[in-house]
């Protein structure tokens, strides 16, 4: 592969890949912490349901953060592989942090769903909805240790 | 007869004269290039140089290689991302020139003219200063190359949209041996 025509072709769209997926990882960091500030409006507190608006607000922010989540790890998964490259260094912990973050992006946004439908219908919070609060915020916490992770050196 | 004698004695001759006076070997070599940015610093390292030196009439023309690919930041992707804004799938090695008087080895400080092939532009560094340690018949040379990411026409790499320093000093850390 080294030597050949298609080998710095192949590094530059691994670059460009790499770089449109860290551009998109910290744009969805601003997404995930509004929609983290905006659940105790939608959940409501001291007893009271949470506003219809707090809600939409906070399930339209959620939406957008998984999208945005999931755009920019499909740049990271589809970048091209380097034959004979091992994976060392803090990028190995970033990576080992997808499969905590990667579940919780799908997770959290269902059991929102659930959430949501019980609090439209006038029902409390229960059975796994309940959850939904613990999965955002280990996801949340993941993602933003993966970002440290690359960004700081230990 | 006459002819053939004398295309004989060329012939011996004249690599007899080309061969050099001395010759050194890069017997071991750290090079350490330092990239700096805000959020963190990062030194990578590269032990694969090779490298000759041929003596004439008393100068010495050094010739020093080593392939971008085997410096080791700490990080693989880094290291990849490296390779590619150094356009190191295309120029894979650095190749640094020098020309010194045969008596720099016996001075404790050399001065230094480099001329420097890396990512497909060439750079001339003057008067970089080394220091010369002799160990028995081998000789340490160390010192840092004060390079930049311009001087290479690199575009520099960025983490979270902020570019790292253009600055990028590369301290060499050399042994040379007589062959």
């Amino acid at each position: 592969m080294k030597g050949t025509p298609d080998y710095p072709a192949l590094l530059d769209r691994r670059s460009h890949m790499s770089q449109v997926h860290q551009r998109l990882g910290s744009i969805t960091t601003a997404p995930l912490l509004a929609t983290i500030f905006t659940g105790p409006g939608a959940k409501g507190h001291h007893g009271m349901p949470g506003s219809p608006g707090g809600r939409e607000l906070h399930a339209a922010l959620g939406a957008s953060t998984v999208a945005l989540y999931f755009t920019s790890a499909y740049f990271a998964i589809r970048a091209p592989k380097i034959s004979g490259t091992q994976t060392h260094g803090p990028i190995r912990v970033h990576k080992a942090l997808a499969w905590i973050h990667g579940p919780g992006m799908i997770l959290t946004p269902i059991l929102g769903a659930i959430a949501y439908s019980q609090l439209s219908n006038g029902e409390k919070v229960h059975g796994v909805a309940k959850y939904h609060s613990y999965a955002a915020y280990a996801t949340a916490g993941a993602y933003g240790a993966a970002i440290i992770s690359v960004s700081f050196k230990f | 007869m006459c002819r053939k004698l004398l295309l004989g004695i060329v012939l011996l001759v004249l690599p007899a004269a080309a061969r050099a006076d001395s010759e050194w070997v890069l017997e071991k070599s750290t090079l350490t290039y330092h990239v700096s940015h805000p959020l963190h610093s990062v030194d990578g390292v590269g032990h694969a140089a090779k490298g000759k030196g041929t003596c004439h009439a008393r100068q010495c023309d050094f010739l020093i290689a080593v392939p971008v690919k085997s410096f080791d930041s700490g990080d693989s992707n880094r290291d990849l991302h490296t390779l590619q804004v150094t356009r190191g799938g295309e120029f894979s090695l650095v190749v640094v020139r020098t020309q010194l008087p045969e008596q720099a080895a016996a001075s404790a400080t050399i001065q230094a003219d480099l001329e420097i092939q890396f990512a497909g532009q060439t750079a001339h560094y003057r008067q970089v200063s080394f220091q010369v340690k002799s160990q028995g018949k081998e000789i340490e040379i160390s010192g840092t190359i004060p390079a930049t990411v311009s001087d290479f026409k690199i575009d520099p790499p960025k983490l979270l949209s902020v570019s790292i320093k253009n600055e990028i000093p590369v301290r060499v850390e050399m042994t040379w041996r007589p062959q």
